[in-house]
């Protein structure tokens, strides 16, 4: 399938049949994506060390989490010493979007061994979703071989892009003197998360209760106030649609609005 | 040590946080395709990572020692404002970045 040395046994057990032609053409659409997920993971890199970990610690990090935007956000609470609880809840929250991608792509997917299913759920991050269901959303079969290839050639390409060059962003974090105020970059690139999110009424609703409730919470113990004002942001947030719903269906929208803004021509290339 | 420095604190924390990036992309993969999302719940998956973010980086940049900081001081603030306009015009997540620092930098050293 590739030229990536893994054993076979392993290989088959957690990878389903691909065929090479499909793999390279996952691999080829996202290289272009791939530049930008490589420019996400730079700075995520760099905001983990300027945000207080040491570069060891980024390092596992990074390997073990996988979810640039949760790692982004957990950051300062792991930094004021917040409750774990409050850290793997917040992790969730944010991780949250995950499921909605799971249950919009798992037609593709439900017909493999509950090993493959695991591996490939585990690669199915942002771009790679909203580049797979740009070109089979609407296929009529689900759970090709030929998918299957697409899939893991663009899931490659994410996986490997974005590790190398968080490992990057950690080793130059690490150079930086702390005097250049980069802890700043951290939430300089959840704003790039953010704002994509944040386009139509009852999101934006949601948000600015959110935000004003964080504020008048910010003295409550244990960090209890950012939970307290994301419960209600959401609640606002899912009372406003039914007042304003998404008109044209939400699959669509919902892809581009949370996988980070990545907007995709006919092809599936991004910008 | 009981903070970002400690290692086991650090790697039971990351430990915990992979298990909400195994959890969640998972879940409708593991679960039973007999299972549904009902649309309210979706909703509320759809605007709770946005929430999260903002309950994240509303008093990061807003308060400083637990009080409202609304101020011309507040450097954060209209670094944070800047790179969100320049993010909202070009969705270009660097030259966002850049925009972001530079203000940052020419607040911090000249205002």
């Amino acid at each position: 399938m590739s030229s990536i040395p893994v054993p076979t046994r392993l290989r088959d057990a957690f990878v389903p049949p691909l065929d090479r032609d499909g793999f390279r053409r996952g691999v080829r659409v996202m290289s272009t994506p791939g530049i930008a997920i490589a420019a996400w993971g730079l700075v995520t890199g760099v905001a983990l060390v300027e945000g207080g970990l040491s570069a060891p610690k980024a390092l596992v990090m990074t390997f073990v989490v996988f979810a640039g935007s949760a790692q982004l956000a957990v950051l300062p609470l792991l930094a004021s010493g917040a409750p774990l609880a409050v850290v793997w809840i917040t992790a969730l929250l944010v991780n949250l979007r995950f499921v909605i991608f799971a249950a919009a792509s798992r037609r593709f997917f439900t017909m493999l061994p509950w090993k493959q299913r695991l591996f490939s759920s585990y690669l199915n991050g942002d771009v790679g979703f909203a580049i797979f269901m740009q070109r089979y959303g609407h296929a009529p079969e689900a759970g090709t071989t030929e998918q299957w290839s697409f899939f893991f050639g663009t899931a490659t390409v994410n996986w490997f892009s974005w590790q190398a060059s968080s490992v990057a962003g950690i080793l130059l974090g690490n150079l930086a003197p702390t005097s250049w105020g980069l802890e700043l970059a951290a939430v300089l690139a959840l704003v790039a998360v953010l704002t994509p999110m944040v386009n139509r009424v009852p999101a934006i609703l949601g948000v600015i209760v959110t935000a004003a409730l964080s504020i008048v919470t910010v003295r409550v113990p244990l960090k209890l106030g950012l939970l307290t004002s994301v419960v209600v942001g959401v609640i606002v947030a899912v009372i406003a649609e039914a007042k304003w719903p998404v008109r044209g269906g939400t699959d669509s929208a919902t892809v581009e609005e949370l996988s980070h803004g990545v907007g995709l021509d006919e092809e599936g290339y991004a910008p | 040590m009981n903070g970002i420095d400690s290692w086991p604190r650090m790697l039971i924390a990351f430990v915990g946080l992979g298990v909400t990036t195994v959890v969640t992309r998972g879940s409708f993969f593991m679960l039973p395709a007999s299972l549904k999302l009902p649309q309210r719940v979706e909703q509320a998956l759809r605007y709770a990572p946005a929430c999260a973010l903002t309950a994240i980086i509303v008093p990061g940049v807003l308060t400083r020692d637990q009080h409202l900081y609304l101020s011309w001081h507040n450097n954060e603030l209209w670094a944070v404002l800047v790179a969100a306009a320049v993010f909202a015009k070009t969705r270009n997540m660097m030259v966002m970045m850049a925009a972001g620092m530079v203000a940052f930098t020419v607040l911090r050293l000249y205002a």
